[in-house]
């Protein structure tokens, strides 16, 4: 099907604690990878220039913009998206209970980004100011909520915490 | 606290007005909830448009021979593939001297390009990865011609003709009281020009869907849209019975208008229809930046004629949009501009003139606040001036001209409703104290207020109608059908909260289907600010119909009154017993009384307008509010930082107040990033944006959080007195913002986006000292 | 989305490296970080028919010091630049210069190596380098060779590499005692790119500018050392910079989405003394 000088290669990742093996073209992106060949899609495609956050997701603990990593570079590393902080039921971690409470998603399209920004910032156990929390959303866009719930959500989550 | 609700009329209601989390939320936040692009169908192809490198052009070749050789390549559709290639929308209100006038446009582009980056071709392939080179791969030969970049130039003598029709699209005149009169006896004239630039939606999920063709050969379509019933253009392309048309519409990542014209829609219908196979086409950032329609650019020229105690006496206005290549909404939305362009005030006199000129530059249409928002910096930069020069406070002399319920906009149509615009003033003015002093040496700080006015409800004489169906389950939960499309806003969350304070169902209890063009019943458009008005009214309808017809089975049954009975989330409550919901409901069936019903609202009515605009109701009705911004100087750099920001707006009723603090904190965020940062740059037709490193919304950091004061007068006509919020809050920020500016530095900007380096010409131009 | 697919090569040494890229021919190019690289190949600003990933080489990475240098591999990140005890202690201009790039996501992923080579004039790293006069090993897998960072950025993404020349590590002099420095930037919004930054050393003794280095980003093709700046401060004190700095000429900006020349130019003069004016304050602290 693919037509083109690429090299197909096999690829494992753990993706929120599963172990997931796919064989594709060396060129995908991680973004593409999750998305289209592991089925993962709760990670979306904004920009594809790094610039939007819409498809931030942790590689071993940090946040990366998914499409502008290949997932040939991710072999053997742990990858976590927002989905992968929902329990088996769905429940919502005290992070996304904040988001909830808080109304931190209005159409949602940047909230998994937002969540993964938002775990790593509370990953370091720092309490931040709301600026300082402002800072490091920098990075994530978001075009409804003009970002003050989503600083309340993190600012509650944080407080939580402690 | 950074929000607060004010001065409720309305009763003690149990579900309405609680700030709930929205029902759709705990699915977006746990990233389960499937938008438009997630879908994946078993041999699904992909499909890519090629596009027009040039603004304008004939074209003289097109040749596929050699992308359908390459591997993995379905088909390249052209042109004369498309059973209906030429789609027009009627151009309302330019009927008296040319007759019905079309505007017309193709889907795939056969001999002349209008605007760059018009689409070509339609590619279709089994994966992904072949697209690119077989997009290169189409030849395309073009033939320039001139390049009209702005609409001086096309409405100049002789300008080559953007269509055949010329290249005037649409205008509208307004004439009230004796305008000359007014200027010749005024104690003081204000005059000013304001420049806004094109503008993108840029929400984050951009065009996407997927097609497919069902065991009945109707034509599914699953995309982000604001509009369901586009199946009807749709099957006019493809030469169907509309019946055989479907469209879906998701949880949608954002529309703010973007999504209100087609987008991947004709080019999914064709691909499937062609390979009778499932298709997803989704566009890149680049693609939505480039080519999907954008918010006018105007050029707006104020007179106003003032008494010396501040009474406006009138207004005398000439408005240009750049319609862009083709007309979609353009002449609509100037329609808007016109009518609300002397703002919230009474302006006894008033001349307004309005054009809008094909150009070569990308098509305009659908914005969040729909032409009424580009005036906001007009008029309520002339409202500020005019403070400064008669040295009054420009909140009382707002105040003093503020429209009040019976005045009539100079369009001729009534404000029937109670305008509570001066509380909003005293709110915001309340609420932020005394001006800040600056923080730093060599930056100064500057504080205003601007008010504005914005309809919510589409254009009486359209006829809007809404309808939705609620029907109980035996169980005693709660099924709401509408059409609705969820763009973000709550809409589908709101319907199910209406329901429930109604039908006295737990809002847990209650699926909400939406966005459906053949299951649910239409409810037509998620723009306009019209949603909670027409599909909310309509579910109100329907809820009331609904608990009355349930209510009377159980009256008759147990033989109690009926007006003693009411319907609670225990069941039917009457003086002697009460029925718990399923038995009710199995009264209900045994009498044969239905358990559901399909409410239907109808808009207000109109007739329809003529080019000259006199004395007609327009609107259904109007929101108001007050923003207040200070702003801190950088007088060396030109940088700005907004340190505060408040925004009031009298809601009539928030039937959810995070929803309507939402809808209000986003919106004045969209409008500070047009305010400040976000331009579609094009040059001689060329669109210069090529993605989200060029094109600058803001970020966390470029905004303060938002304070909002919310007002309930109740008075709105939406249910339960509610008014619509979702446009009104973008306007203000452009000419708070503005003002603020020239607080602080002594000039005023008056091009968007205010940048640093036009801050710079104001600190030059202002007595707030030069730059180093 | 919509890349031409190309071959993906993963290597475990430079010199590999340099032999892939030698037998694609120019065809090729080195992927560490990724994050100059795949925007560009999303936007289909770039064809490429491999990618050859050096990010796994094991070698090229971390931070290093001798007597009178820091030696930074190429491999090094935006955050560990950040966060380096060294380069904290013996090079902070490069910490601030490094903090100014993108978002986290970028520092976390993007590497020195690959900044300097892709060669933006607008990038902060390779106008901290410029000032710093940093200098770069380049190997072809057989033989290194030693450029300055002046002499290395040539214009627009265009630099002293050969088509198969890698760079292998950067060569930092440590901010000596007396020395002060500032880094300033102007951009649109945080992270973005800057439409001017400035960066600048300074040494003064009883008060006085004795020696100094000044850079400018955005204002040209590439990183500009301002000789004339450097001579007309020289010897002033901290009040007198606004006189001594003139109106910045050689400069050559241009007019894109972001700015104007002219706005460049009138940023140009603010923030080199704004910079000025830091590194004079950090080098009256430090002596």
């Amino acid at each position: 099907m693919n037509p083109s000088a690429t090299t197909d290669l096999a690829v494992t990742m753990s993706v929120n604690g599963r172990p997931v093996t796919r064989v594709a073209g060396g060129h995908m992106t991680l973004l593409r990878w999750l998305r289209d060949e592991a089925g993962v899609l709760d990670p979306k495609y904004g920009c594809g220039e790094g610039v939007c956050g819409a498809c931030t997701v942790l590689v071993d603990g940090e946040p990366a913009s998914a499409c502008i990593v290949l997932a040939a570079q991710c072999e053997g590393t742990e990858i976590t998206t927002a989905a992968g902080l929902t329990g088996p039921a769905g429940e919502l971690n005290p992070l996304q209970e904040a988001f909830h409470r808080r109304h931190g998603a209005q159409c949602g399209f940047c909230t998994p980004g937002m969540l993964m920004c938002a775990t790593a910032m509370l990953a370091d156990g720092r309490e931040r100011t709301r600026d300082e929390i402002r800072e490091e959303l920098h990075g994530n866009l978001c075009r409804c909520t003009g970002y003050q719930p989503i600083v309340d959500a993190i600012e509650d989550a944080q407080g939580a915490a402690r | 606290m950074n929000s607060e609700i004010r001065g409720s009329k309305v009763d003690e209601l149990r579900i309405v007005g609680k700030p709930l989390a929205r029902h759709d939320a705990a699915e977006k936040i746990a990233g389960s909830t499937r938008y438009a692009g997630d879908l994946a169908y078993e041999g699904m192809l992909h499909a890519r448009l090629v596009r027009a490198q040039v603004p304008s052009a004939r074209i003289t070749r097109r040749d596929t021979v050699a992308a359908r050789a390459l591997p993995g390549v379905i088909a390249v559709l052209l042109g004369e593939d498309v059973p209906n290639n030429e789609i027009s929308v009627d151009v309302p209100g330019q009927t008296i001297a040319v007759g019905a006038l079309k505007a017309r446009m193709q889907i795939l582009a056969t001999e002349r390009i209008r605007f760059h980056g018009e689409p070509i071709a339609l590619v279709i392939a089994e994966h992904e990865d072949a697209l690119a080179a077989a997009c290169e791969a189409v030849e395309v030969e073009y033939e320039d011609l001139p390049v009209i970049a702005d609409p001086d130039t096309a409405l100049a003598d002789g300008a080559c003709a953007v269509h055949e029709s010329g290249n005037l699209l649409a205008e509208w005149d307004i004439d009230r009281g004796d305008v000359d009169g007014a200027f010749a006896q005024a104690d003081v004239i204000i005059e000013g020009e304001y420049r806004t630039q094109f503008v993108d939606h840029a929400y984050l999920e951009p065009e996407a869907g997927v097609s497919w063709l069902d065991d009945d050969g109707v034509l599914n379509l699953r995309v982000a849209t604001q509009v369901v019933e586009h199946y009807r253009d749709i099957a006019k392309i493809l030469g169907v019975p509309d019946s055989k048309v479907r469209v879906i519409a998701p949880y949608v990542g954002g529309g703010f208008g973007g999504k209100e014209d087609m987008t991947v829609e004709p080019y999914l219908a064709l691909a499937t229809t062609h390979t009778r196979r499932p298709v997803r086409m989704q566009w890149t950032r680049n693609e939505s930046l480039l080519a999907r329609a954008k918010r006018h650019r105007n050029t707006m020229r104020y007179r106003t004629a003032a008494a010396s105690d501040g009474t406006i006496l009138a207004q005398d206005i000439e408005i240009i949009s750049d319609a862009g290549a083709y007309a979609y909404l353009s002449a609509l939305v100037l329609l808007y501009s016109s009518v609300h362009a002397c703002g919230p005030y009474r302006t006894p006199s008033a001349r307004i003139r309005a054009k809008t000129a094909y150009t070569n530059n990308p098509p305009t249409s659908a914005f969040r606040g729909f032409g009424g928002m580009q005036v906001v910096l007009g008029y309520e930069s002339q409202m500020d001036e005019l403070a400064k020069r008669l040295n009054l406070d420009p909140g009382e002399i707002r105040k003093k001209n503020a429209l009040q319920r019976g005045d009539r906009l100079p369009v001729g149509q009534e404000i029937i409703t109670e305008v509570q615009l001066a509380q909003t003033i005293d709110a915001v003015r309340e609420r932020a104290g005394d001006k800040p002093a600056p923080r730093r040496p060599r930056t100064a700080v500057g504080r205003a207020i601007a008010s504005n006015i914005q309809s919510y409800g589409r254009l009486v004489w359209l006829n809007d109608s809404a309808a939705a169906w609620i029907g109980f389950q035996m169980d005693g939960s709660l099924t709401v059908r509408c059409g609705v499309p969820d763009i973000g806003g709550g809409q589908a969350s709101s319907l199910a909260q209406i329901s429930s304070e109604v039908l006295g169902v737990d809002m847990d209890r209650i699926a909400v289907h939406f966005g459906d063009s053949a299951l649910n019943p239409l409810a037509g458009t998620t723009t306009a600010t019209r949603q909670l008005l027409m599909s909310g009214n309509a579910t109100y309808e329907a809820a009331v119909l609904l608990r009355d017809q349930i209510l009377a089975a159980v009256a008759t049954e147990t033989g109690q009154p009926v007006e003693a009975l009411s319907l609670t989330p225990d069941g039917v409550k009457g003086p002697d017993q009460t029925t718990p919901v399923p038995a009710a409901l199995q009264i209900c069936r045994r009498r044969n009384v239905p358990v559901e019903a399909l409410g239907t609202f109808f808009g207000p009515k109109g007739k329809e307008v003529t080019r000259e605009l006199d004395g007609e109701r327009l609107f259904p009705d109007f929101t108001f509010g007050t923003h207040l911004a200070d702003v801190e100087v950088d007088l060396d750099t030109g940088e700005l930082k907004v340190l505060r920001y408040i925004a009031s707006h009298d809601v009539g009723r928030a039937i959810n107040p995070l929803s309507v603090e939402g809808q209000i904190a986003g919106a004045a965020v969209q409008g500070l990033g047009q305010a400040l940062l976000e331009e579609i740059v094009v040059q001689d037709g060329v669109n210069l944006t090529g993605g989200f490193f060029q094109y600058l919304i803001p970020t966390a950091m470029d905004v303060p959080d938002i304070e909002t004061i919310v007002l309930e007068s109740g008075e709105g006509l939406g249910p339960f007195g509610a008014r619509g919020i979702g446009e009104p809050p973008i306007g203000p920020p452009l000419a708070v913002i503005s003002s603020a500016i020239a607080d602080a530095v002594g000039a005023r900007p008056t091009t968007l986006p205010i940048t640093p380096e036009r801050v710079l010409e104001c600190v030059r131009r202002g007595a707030g000292g030069g730059p180093t | 989305m919509f890349v031409k697919p190309f071959r993906y090569q993963r290597v475990e040494s430079l010199a590999e490296a340099a032999a892939a890229l030698r037998e694609a021919g120019g065809d090729a190019k080195v992927i560490a970080g990724g994050q100059s690289l795949l925007p560009m190949m999303n936007l289909g600003l770039l064809d490429l028919v491999a990618m050859i990933d050096v990010s796994g080489v094991a070698d090229a990475r971390g931070v290093t010091q001798d007597d009178g240098y820091l030696h930074i591999g190429a491999l090094t990140r935006h955050v560990e630049l950040e966060t380096d005890a060294f380069i904290a202690s013996h090079q902070p201009l490069l910490r601030a210069a490094a903090a100014n790039v993108g978002s986290r996501r970028i520092r976390n992923r993007g590497t020195l190596g690959g900044s300097l080579a892709h060669s933006d004039p607008a990038a902060e790293l390779p106008l901290a380098m410029t000032a710093l006069g940093a200098e770069y090993e380049l190997t072809d897998g057989t033989s290194t060779r030693t450029v300055p960072a002046s002499e290395f950025h040539l214009s627009y993404y265009m630099t002293a590499l050969r088509e198969d020349e890698l760079i292998a590590a950067v060569r930092v002099p440590k901010l000596g005692t007396g020395w002060g420095w500032g880094f300033q930037e102007v951009s649109r919004r945080p992270g973005d790119f800057a439409i001017v930054s400035a960066a600048v050393l300074i040494r003064m003794a009883a008060g006085q500018i004795v020696e100094s280095r000044v850079a400018l980003g955005g204002v040209s093709e590439r990183p500009l050392r301002l000789g004339a700046v450097e001579s007309s401060v020289s010897g002033a004190s901290v009040t007198d910079l606004e006189e001594r700095v003139g109106p910045i000429g050689s400069l050559d900006p241009v007019t894109d989405t972001s700015a104007s020349a002219e706005h460049r130019h009138h940023l140009a003069r603010v923030l080199t003394l704004r910079a000025l004016a830091d590194a004079c304050r950090r080098a009256e602290e430090s002596a």
